[in-house]
C-alpha cells in the first residue's frame, strides 16, 4: 500500500473513531455535475448518486445516469447546459478539449474539481478529492480500502501462477498497444501478467507488427474495437509468437478496462481470468 | 538545372537508374527494423517458421512492398493531377478523392467493422470513386471541365468530407472516434501480399494510362486550343487522366488513410531535376515515389525506437515546409 494510501486509511479510521457528533453543516456541494465517466462512477460509489443533476453523454455507469441529463461531450462539454442546470460543484477531467469550457464554469462563479483519471493512483487521489468535495470522507476512507482489498485478492489469486508475458491490444490498423505508465498496464501486472510493451515509450504507442514477433507475449489481450476475428487474423501469420501458436488471443473489449473508476477490480479479474485462466 | 531535349535513350537511362535506385532501396529497407532481425537467415532454405522469417517475410517485407506501391500510387497520380491541371500545387488531397475515401472508411468503422477486415479497403475505394463522380460531374459545365472548376470543387468536397467525419466522430463512442482517428492519420500497417499485390496491380494500370495521355498532356500545358488543334481530344484525354489518377489514389488511400505531400513532392522534385515532359515524369514518379515512402516509412518505423510514428507525420513535415516554399516562389512569379 502507498504512504498517501495508507494515510487515507489511517484519516478514514480517525473519522470512524470520532464518537462525538458531528457539527451540523451542509454536507458539501448539494447539486454535482460529473464530466467524466470514471469520477461520475465515483460519485455514485460513495453513496452521492442522488446530488447529480447532470453527467457527460459517455457517462453511461451505473444504470441511474440514464435518466440524468447529458451536458455534452466528455471531452467537449456544453457550458451554458452545465451552467443551466445550476450546479455548485462541477467535477472534470483534464484535457486540451474542454480546457476553454472549464474556464467559462469557472468565470460563471461554479466552483470546479478537477481530478485526473491514468492511472491507479490517480483513482485513489481522486476519491480523496471527491469525497473531501462532497463531504463524504468516510465512505471515501470505506471505498479506496475496498478497491484495495479486491485488487489484492485478485493479485492473491494469480499468486502462485507464473507471470505470463502480455500484450495488451488497443487499436487494430495501426496497432496500438498499452505501453508503460497506463491503467491498463498496471492491471496486467496485478492479474499475474508482465506487459511486454511496458518500456515501448508513451502511454499508447504505435508499434510494427515485428515487435509483437521479437517480445513474443504467451497472452495477446485484443481490447482493440472491432472484432475477435480481425484481432486472430491480424496475429495469424505469426506463428512463432507463443500467444498465436497456442491459441492465446484472448477478447477482453469492455469499457471497465478503460476507466480508472471504482470497477477497477473487476477490471482486473477479468484480465486474471484471461491470463490464468483455471 | 536546364533539362535535356527528351529523347528515348534519356528516358531508358533515367528510368534504369530509378529502377536500381528503388530496388537497392526495397532491399535495404526490408533489413532495417525496429527489431534486430537477418536478412539473409530469413531468406536462407529452410528458414520458414524461424523468428528472423516471421519478422522479415511475413511482417517486415509486406510492409516495405506496401509502402513501395502507395507511393507509386500517389506520386504518379500527383504527376498526372499537376499536369492535367496545369497548377503546381495541385495533390491527389486537393481534390477532395481521399476525402471521400475517408467519409465512407470512417463510416464503416463506426458501425463496428474492423481496421483490419478487406472490406475497410473495399469501402474506401468505392468512396474515392463516388466522390470522383461527383467532382465530375458538378466541374462539368457545357460538355467541358475546366481545373479551375476541377480545383473548386475539390475543395468544396474536402470540406463537406471533412465535416462528414467529424459528424461521424461525434455521435460515435468515444474509442470509436480514437480508432477513426487513428486510422484517417496516414499509418502503414503490414498487408496481406495479396493486397499489396492489388494495390500494386493499380499503381501499374494507372500509370499505364498516365503514359498514354503523357504526350496530349504536354500539348496541353502549351494551351487547350494549340493541343485542340493538333487534334488532341482534350476533353477525352482530360476524363481518362482524372480517372485513372483517381483510381490511383482511391487505391492508395483506401490501405494507408491520408498520407499527404507525397503525391506534391516527389513530381515537383522530378520536375525540376529531369523537366516537364510527362513522358519521362510518369514512369520517374512512379519508381521515385516509391523509393520516397519507403524511406519515409523506413524512418517512421524506427526513429522513436520499438514505438512508431504514423508515416504521415514524416511526408507532411518533410511536405509542409516544401509546399511552402513552392508557393512562395510561384507568388514571386519564379520559374515552375
Amino acid at each position: 500500500m502507498t504512504a498517501p494510501g495508507a494515510a487515507l486509511v489511517v484519516l478514514a479510521l480517525l473519522a470512524g473513531c470520532d464518537g462525538a457528533a458531528p457539527p451540523p453543516r451542509a454536507a458539501g456541494a448539494a447539486r454535482v455535475v460529473v464530466l467524466a465517466p470514471s469520477a461520475t462512477e465515483t460519485v455514485f460509489a460513495l453513496g452521492a448518486g442522488d446530488r447529480v443533476v447532470g453527467v457527460c453523454a459517455q457517462c453511461d455507469y451505473p444504470a441511474a445516469t440514464a435518466k440524468l441529463p447529458k451536458l455534452g461531450g466528455y471531452l467537449t462539454p456544453s457550458v451554458e447546459a452545465v451552467v443551466g442546470v445550476r450546479p455548485d460543484l462541477v467535477i472534470v477531467v483534464p484535457s486540451p478539449g474542454n480546457r476553454e469550457a472549464v474556464r467559462a464554469i469557472e468565470r460563471a462563479g461554479v466552483r470546479v474539481l478537477v481530478v485526473q483519471d491514468r492511472t491507479l493512483d490517480d483513482l485513489f487521489t481522486s476519491i480523496a478529492a471527491i469525497a473531501g468535495a462532497l463531504e463524504v470522507s468516510d465512505a471515501g476512507g470505506r471505498l479506496a480500502a475496498d478497491l484495495r482489498s479486491r485488487l489484492d485478492a485478485v493479485r492473491a489469486r494469480v499468486a502462485s501462477q507464473p507471470r505470463a508475458r502480455v500484450l495488451l491490444v488497443v487499436g487494430h490498423s495501426p496497432l496500438i498497444v498499452a505501453g508503460g505508465g497506463t491503467l491498463q498496464g498496471e492491471l496486467v501486472e496485478i492479474a499475474g501478467g508482465t506487459n511486454v510493451a511496458a518500456d515501448v515509450g508513451n502511454a499508447f504507442p504505435q508499434v510494427s507488427l515485428e515487435l509483437v514477433v521479437a517480445r513474443a507475449p504467451d497472452v495477446i489481450l485484443d481490447a482493440a474495437m472491432g472484432t475477435e476475428e480481425g484481432g486472430r487474423a491480424l496475429f495469424a501469420q505469426l506463428t512463432t509468437v507463443p500467444a498465436v501458436a497456442n491459441g492465446r488471443i484472448v477478447s477482453v473489449g469492455s469499457d471497465v478496462l478503460f476507466r480508472a473508476g471504482p470497477r477497477v477490480p473487476e477490471a482486473a479479474a477479468a484480465l486474471a481470468a484471461a491470463i490464468h485462466p483455471g | 538545372m536546364r533539362a535535356a531535349y527528351l529523347t528515348r535513350r534519356r528516358v531508358v537511362v533515367v528510368t534504369a537508374a530509378l529502377l536500381v535506385l528503388l530496388l537497392a532501396s526495397l532491399l535495404a529497407a526490408a533489413g532495417i527494423g525496429p527489431v534486430p532481425a537477418s536478412l539473409w537467415r530469413a531468406l536462407a532454405p529452410g528458414a520458414a517458421g524461424t523468428t528472423d522469417y516471421v519478422i522479415v517475410v511475413q511482417t517486415r517485407i509486406p510492409r516495405v512492398l506496401l509502402a513501395g506501391v502507395v507511393g507509386a500510387a500517389l506520386a504518379t497520380a500527383g504527376a498526372g493531377f499537376q499536369g492535367l491541371l496545369a497548377n503546381p500545387l495541385a495533390d491527389p488531397h486537393v481534390l477532395g478523392i481521399s476525402g471521400g475515401a475517408a467519409v465512407f472508411g470512417a463510416a464503416v468503422l463506426v458501425l463496428g467493422v474492423d481496421p483490419v477486415s478487406p472490406i475497410v479497403p473495399l469501402v474506401a475505394f468505392l468512396g474515392a470513386l463516388g466522390a470522383m463522380t461527383v467532382v465530375v460531374l458538378v466541374a462539368r459545365t457545357g460538355g467541358r471541365t475546366t481545373p479551375h472548376a476541377l480545383l473548386l470543387v475539390g475543395v468544396v468536397m474536402n470540406a463537406i468530407a471533412a465535416a462528414l467525419i467529424m459528424l461521424v466522430n461525434a455521435v460515435a463512442s468515444y474509442r470509436q472516434a480514437q480508432g477513426v482517428l487513428f486510422w484517417m492519420m496516414g499509418a502503414l500497417t503490414t498487408q496481406d501480399y495479396f493486397l499489396v499485390a492489388l494495390v500494386g496491380a493499380y499503381a501499374i494500370v494507372g500509370a499505364v494510362v498516365l503514359l498514354r495521355h503523357a504526350a496530349a498532356l504536354n500539348l496541353l500545358a502549351a494551351g487547350e486550343e494549340s493541343a485542340a488543334s493538333l487534334g488532341v481530344d482534350v476533353e477525352r484525354v482530360r476524363r481518362a487522366v482524372f480517372v485513372a489518377a483517381a483510381l490511383l489514389v482511391g487505391a492508395a488511400v483506401s490501405v494507408s488513410g491520408m498520407i499527404s505531400f507525397v503525391g506534391l513532392i516527389v513530381p515537383h522534385v522530378l520536375r525540376l531535376a529531369l523537366g516537364p515532359d510527362l513522358r519521362l515524369l510518369v514512369p520517374a514518379s512512379f519508381l521515385f515515389g516509391a523509393t520516397f515512402l519507403v524511406w519515409a516509412d523506413t524512418v517512421a518505423r524506427t526513429v522513436l525506437g520499438p514505438a512508431e510514428l504514423p508515416v504521415g507525420v514524416i511526408t507532411a513535415l518533410l511536405g509542409g515546409p516544401f509546399f511552402l516554399f513552392l508557393l512562395r516562389r510561384s507568388l514571386r512569379g519564379g520559374p515552375r
